[in-house]
């Protein structure tokens, strides 16, 4: 019985973008949906010992990702913009 | 605690990952359900019955009172309940097999008595649970384990339309509308209406979600999205097709 998950958080640019592999069960349907392409495969293993996700720099922090996740393994916390 | 995954409110943490194959429209259908459950603030009051097939998988997928059974007889038993205790709100979710085949009997005399329930259902164009067999929804075309050249529709006719037939014949108050998991918002917007329908007692509500089933169509996720965009959409038309208000829709005499 799993009540804490375990994200692996990258600090991006544009926001904190978190994949939690015991989630992930690798479908891809992420990867297909970010506008910018900017998700990819990545080494560490998801919960079916699949390759779980990983994101870079070129996100935009849209949210998209998040929202497609059919196991809700992702999630995006935009950072906030600067006050100028 | 660490950041936790941004799950609805009215999903059971504890049970997941869920039981749903990657890539599966069941979970986005429900994430969508959830959503609309947690911005209406009804989890104390919603009794959740899931049919077979693999929408049966989701027996402990939410925190809500939960009830299983078979072959579209969701539909009647969330009836009873809605019956005897008419303060609950009560959620009927099935696939296309249980609910325009196997049970279809249910889902038209619970239509005609206009039943104050919510009715969703999920259409992936085929069986899943027991291997992709050829279903009502199946498009023409389209190879399963009982269609191996594709489907005839000069055989088995033509895909199944659901919302449209539950439309033609529910009365002045149902609710009658269909999404598609590639657009999320639109069908969390219609969930919404459909169990708001039901809370304000108007009539029978009817939701149909288009979804996938990356397993059985044997597709990768790109695939997936352009079976669902191209090919579905193409079949089965998306938006509502009944609100209460509408009236009972115009029958014309020929001029
Ligand atoms: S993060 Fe979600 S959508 Fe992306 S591959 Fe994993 S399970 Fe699929
Ligand atoms: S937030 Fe948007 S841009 Fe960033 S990874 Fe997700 S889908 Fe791609």
């Amino acid at each position: 019985m799993t009540l804490e998950f375990v994200g692996r958080t990258m600090d991006l640019e544009k926001g904190y973008w978190t994949v939690f592999p015991d989630l992930c069960k690798g479908c891809g349907l992420c990867i297909e949906k970010c506008p910018v392409d900017c998700i990819d495969w990545s080494d560490v293993l998801g919960a079916y010992g699949t390759p779980s996700v990983k994101a870079d720099n070129r996100c935009i922090a849209c949210g998209i990702c998040q929202n497609i996740c059919p196991d809700c393994a992702l999630r995006l916390d935009k950072k906030k913009t600067k006050e100028h | 605690m660490q950041l936790q995954p941004a799950m609805p409110r009215s999903w059971r943490v504890d049970t997941k990952p869920h039981k749903f194959c990657p890539g599966c429209g069941h979970g986005l259908i429900l994430k969508c359900l959830g959503q609309a459950v947690d911005e209406l603030g009804i989890e104390d009051r919603v009794v959740y019955g899931c049919d077979i097939g693999c929408s049966l998988l989701s027996w402990d997928f939410f925190n809500l009172d939960t009830v299983q059974t078979h072959h579209g007889r969701t539909t009647p038993v969330m009836t009873g309940i809605k019956r005897a205790r008419p303060e609950l709100i009560c959620i009927a979710y099935m696939g296309d097999g249980g609910g325009y085949s196997i049970g279809v009997q249910h889902l038209v005399s619970s239509v005609h008595r206009n039943e104050k329930i919510t009715v969703v259902l999920a259409n992936n164009t085929q069986y899943a649970m027991t291997g992709g067999q050829m279903a009502p929804t199946t498009l023409p075309g389209q190879k399963t384990e009982t269609t191996p050249y594709g489907r005839d529709p000069e055989v088995t006719g033509f895909p199944f339309q659901g919302p449209e037939m539950v439309s033609a014949i529910a009365r002045e108050g149902a609710y009658v509308a269909r999404g598609s998991i590639s657009n999320m918002r639109q069908l969390t917007g219609y969930l919404k209406k459909a169990l708001v329908n039901q809370i304000e007692g108007n009539g029978f509500s009817f939701v149909e979600a288009l979804s996938a089933c990356p397993t059985n169509w044997r597709t990768n996720a790109s695939e997936t999205w352009s079976f669902i965009d191209k090919e579905m959409h193409g079949h089965f038309k998306t938006g509502e097709f009944k609100t209460p208000g509408s009236g009972q829709g115009e029958v014309r005499a020929d001029e």
